[in-house]
C-alpha cells in the first residue's frame, strides 16, 4: 500500500526536499491584504464585532434605562455621541449592546445552514438517483419563494422572538448552499483519486468524510462568507416589522422600528442604527468578495 | 421551442403543489388553537367543538389540506379573521397597488441598470465607472426599510417636496397625486436591484467587449452604435433572465417598503396581518406572491428559451 501511494504521488518525496515555500494560506493572506478596500473592511468588521463584545466597558450607561429629561437628544450632544432615543436611553450604547443580537442573527443561521444544508447537498450529490431527486426537488420548492418572504411567512406563524427569526433565516439558507455542495460533489466525484479510493476499497462514510468534504470545503466557505452580509439584513428586516426582539431588548432592526415613530421630530437620530447595519454589510460585502477571488483562484 | 416550453411547464404543476403544501405547512405551525381566536374566552365545549366542525379542524391534515387546495383553487381564500372580510377582496386591490410599485422600480433600475452597467463596461478605467462600482456594491448593502426611513427623512421632513406615506393624498387626488406618492417607494425599492443590475450588466458587457466578433466588427470599420447593437443583442438572454429574477425579488422584497411608506399593497396588508395575528390573509397573501415569483419565473426560462437557441438544445 505504502508504495502504491509513492508510485501514485512521485513528488511527495522530492517536494519535502526542496527549501520551504511559503505556505498556501500564507500566500492568500498576502492576496488579500493586497486589496486595500477589503482590508480595510475586514478592520471596520472586527472593530464592530469587538465594540459590541465589549460593550459593558465601553459604555457608562445602561442600555435600558430610560431617562425623561434626556429624550431625543441630537447627535453629538455632550455624553451622547449619537444621540438619545425616544426614551432618553444613549444610542450607542443601545447599538454596541444590539449588535451582539443582530451580528448573531446574521451569523448563526448561515452556519447552520452550511452544516445542514452541505450535508443535504453532500448526500444528494454523493447518492445521485431517487435520493438526489427527492433531496433537491424539495429544496427546489423552498427556492421558489422569495428569500424574505418565506422567513417572513415562517417567522409570522413561529410567533416573535428572535431564536424564531435565526430558524426561518436558516430554512431561507438551506436551499441556496445545499445546491452550491451539491454541484461541487457531483464535481468532485468525478475526479480519478475517489475512484482510487473506491477500488482500494474505502467505504462510502470514509470517502465522503476524508475526500468530499475536504474537498468541497472552502468553494462552500467562500459562498457562505457571502450569505452572511444577505442574512443580517433579511434578520434585521424580520426585526424591523416587529418579529424579533420584543422590548425594550436593543436591536439594530427592531430600534429602527422603533425610532421610525420620531422621523418626524428627529429625522438623524431615527437613521442612526441603520448606519450600522449597512456598515456591517457592506463590510461583509466587500470582505466576501475579495475571499472568493482569493480563494476561488485555483492557481 | 413548443417542447422546452411544455417541459417547463410540467414542472410547474409539482412546485406549485409544493409551494402550495408549504404555505399550508405555515399555518399549522402557529402556535395555539386556532378555534380559540374565533370563539369568545367563555365558550362552551359545545360551541368550540361546534366551530372545530365548521373548520374542518376535526378532519385528519391531508383531508383538511385537500379542502384548502380545493378553494384555493376556486379563488375562495377564506375570511379575514379581523376584518371580517373575504380575503380575496382585500388581497386583489393590493395585488394591483404592489404590481404598480414593482413595476416602477423594474423601470427605474433596469432602465438605468443597463445606461451605467454599458458606460462602465466601456469605460471601467474612468472615475464615474469606480463611483458607479462603490455606489452599486452601497446599493447591494443598503437594506431598503433603512433607505426608506432616509428618503423620508430627507425628502419628506427636512424639504418638504414629496409625501411619506400612502398613496394619495386625504380627499383623494388625481394622477400627478399618485406619482408624487409612487416617487419615493419607488427609489427605495430599486436600490439594491439596481445596484445588482448595473454590476452584471457591466461584467456581461465587458466580457462581450472582449469577444472576436466585436473586433472584427471593429475592423470592418462599423459605427460604434453598430456595435453597441451587437454586443447587446448578444448580452441581451443573460441580462433578461436576470432582471426577469429581480422583478420577482422586487415583488417579494417590497413587504418592507410598503410597510415604511404605508403603500397600500399586498407586502403592508401582509405586516398588518402578522401584527393582528389574521392568518388566512397571512397565509394567502404569502400563497399568491409565491405564485407570482413561480410563474415570472417560467416566463423568464420561456423568454430566455426564444432570445437564445442554445438554451433550448442545452
Amino acid at each position: 500500500m505504502a508504495t502504491n501511494v509513492q508510485s501514485i504521488v512521485p513528488d511527495a518525496a522530492s517536494a519535502a526536499s526542496l527549501p520551504k515555500q511559503p505556505s498556501q494560506a500564507a500566500e492568500r493572506w498576502r492576496a488579500f491584504c493586497r486589496r486595500r478596500a477589503a482590508l480595510v473592511a475586514l478592520v471596520i468588521l472586527a472593530a464592530i464585532v469587538l465594540a459590541c463584545i465589549a460593550a459593558p466597558w465601553l459604555s457608562p450607561y445602561d442600555p435600558y434605562a430610560g431617562n425623561v429629561k434626556e429624550r431625543l437628544l441630537p447627535v453629538g450632544s455632550a455624553g451622547h455621541l449619537l444621540g438619545t432615543d425616544e426614551q432618553g436611553r444613549d444610542l450607542l450604547t443601545r447599538i454596541l449592546y444590539g449588535g451582539r443580537l443582530s451580528l448573531l442573527s446574521g451569523i448563526v443561521p448561515v452556519m447552520i445552514a452550511v452544516i445542514l444544508g452541505g450535508g443535504l447537498g453532500i448526500i444528494a450529490g454523493y447518492f445521485k438517483g431517487i435520493v438526489n431527486t427527492l433531496i433537491m426537488r424539495t429544496l427546489d420548492i423552498l427556492f421558489s419563494f422569495p428569500a424574505i418572504l418565506l422567513a417572513i411567512g415562517i417567522s409570522a406563524s413561529l410567533g416573535p422572538g428572535i431564536s424564531n427569526i435565526i430558524i426561518s433565516a436558516t430554512i431561507v439558507f438551506i436551499p441556496p448552499i445545499a445546491r452550491i455542495a451539491e454541484t461541487a460533489v457531483k464535481e468532485v466525484k468525478k475526479e480519478e483519486y475517489i475512484e482510487a479510493a473506491l477500488s482500494s476499497g474505502a467505504g462510502t462514510g470514509l470517502i465522503i468524510r476524508f475526500h468530499v468534504v475536504n474537498n468541497i470545503f472552502s468553494r462552500l466557505f467562500v459562498y457562505s462568507t457571502t450569505q452572511i452580509g444577505i442574512c443580517l439584513m433579511l434578520a434585521s428586516g424580520l426585526s424591523f416589522l416587529g418579529l424579533g426582539v420584543s422590548p425594550p431588548t436593543p436591536e439594530w432592526g427592531f430600534m429602527l422600528n422603533n425610532l421610525k415613530q420620531v422621523i418626524f421630530i428627529d429625522p438623524i437620530v431615527t437613521i442612526v442604527p441603520g448606519i450600522f447595519i449597512f456598515i456591517t454589510s457592506l463590510a461583509l460585502n466587500i470582505v466576501s468578495d475579495a475571499l472568493s477571488d482569493v480563494l476561488d483562484s485555483k492557481g | 421551442m413548443v417542447a422546452f416550453i411544455s417541459k417547463r411547464l410540467l414542472l410547474f404543476i409539482p412546485t406549485l403543489f409544493g409551494v402550495s403544501v408549504i404555505v399550508f405547512l405555515m399555518l399549522q405551525m402557529v402556535p395555539g388553537d386556532p378555534v380559540n381566536t374565533i370563539v369568545p374566552a367563555d365558550a362552551t365545549e359545545e360551541e368550540r367543538m361546534r366551530v372545530t366542525r365548521e373548520l374542518g379542524l376535526d378532519k385528519p391534515i391531508y383531508v383538511q389540506f385537500i379542502f384548502w387546495l380545493i378553494h384555493m383553487f376556486q379563488g375562495d381564500m377564506g375570511t379575514s379573521i379581523i376584518k371580517r372580510l373575504p380575503v380575496s377582496e382585500l388581497l386583489l386591490p393590493a395585488v394591483g397597488n404592489t404590481l404598480l410599485l414593482a413595476a416602477a422600480s423594474a423601470v427605474v433600475s433596469f432602465g438605468l441598470g443597463l445606461a451605467i452597467g454599458v458606460y462602465s463596461a466601456y469605460r471601467p478605467k474612468s472615475w464615474a465607472a469606480s463611483l458607479f462600482n462603490v455606489l452599486g456594491l452601497a446599493g447591494i448593502g443598503m437594506p431598503n426599510f433603512w433607505a426608506a426611513l432616509i428618503l423620508i427623512g430627507i425628502f419628506s421632513v427636512s424639504l418638504g417636496w414629496l409625501p411619506s406615506s400612502g398613496m394619495q393624498s386625504i380627499g383623494g387626488g388625481g394622477l400627478l397625486d399618485t406619482f408624487r406618492h409612487l416617487i419615493l417607494p419607488t427609489i427605495a425599492a430599486s436600490l439594491t436591484t439596481l445596484g445588482v443590475m448595473t454590476r452584471m450588466v457591466r461584467s456581461t458587457i465587458a466580457g462581450l467587449l472582449q469577444q472576436d466578433f466585436v473586433f472584427a466588427l471593429q475592423a470592418k470599420g462599423a459605427p460604434a452604435g453598430k456595435v453597441l447593437r451587437h454586443v447587446l443583442k448578444n448580452g441581451m438572454p443573460t441580462i433578461l433572465t436576470v432582471a426577469g429574477l429581480q422583478f420577482g425579488y422586487l415583488i417579494g422584497g417590497s413587504v418592507l417598503v410598503e410597510t415604511v411608506f404605508a403603500w397600500p399593497g399586498i407586502g403592508q396588508l401582509i405586516y398588518q396581518a402578522i401584527g393582528q395575528r389574521d392568518f388566512p390573509i397571512v397565509q394567502s397573501g404569502v400563497l399568491v406572491v409565491a405564485v407570482a415569483f413561480v410563474l415570472i419565473n417560467l416566463a423568464v426560462d420561456s423568454l430566455h428559451a426564444v432570445l437564445d437557441p442554445r438554451v433550448r438544445h442545452s
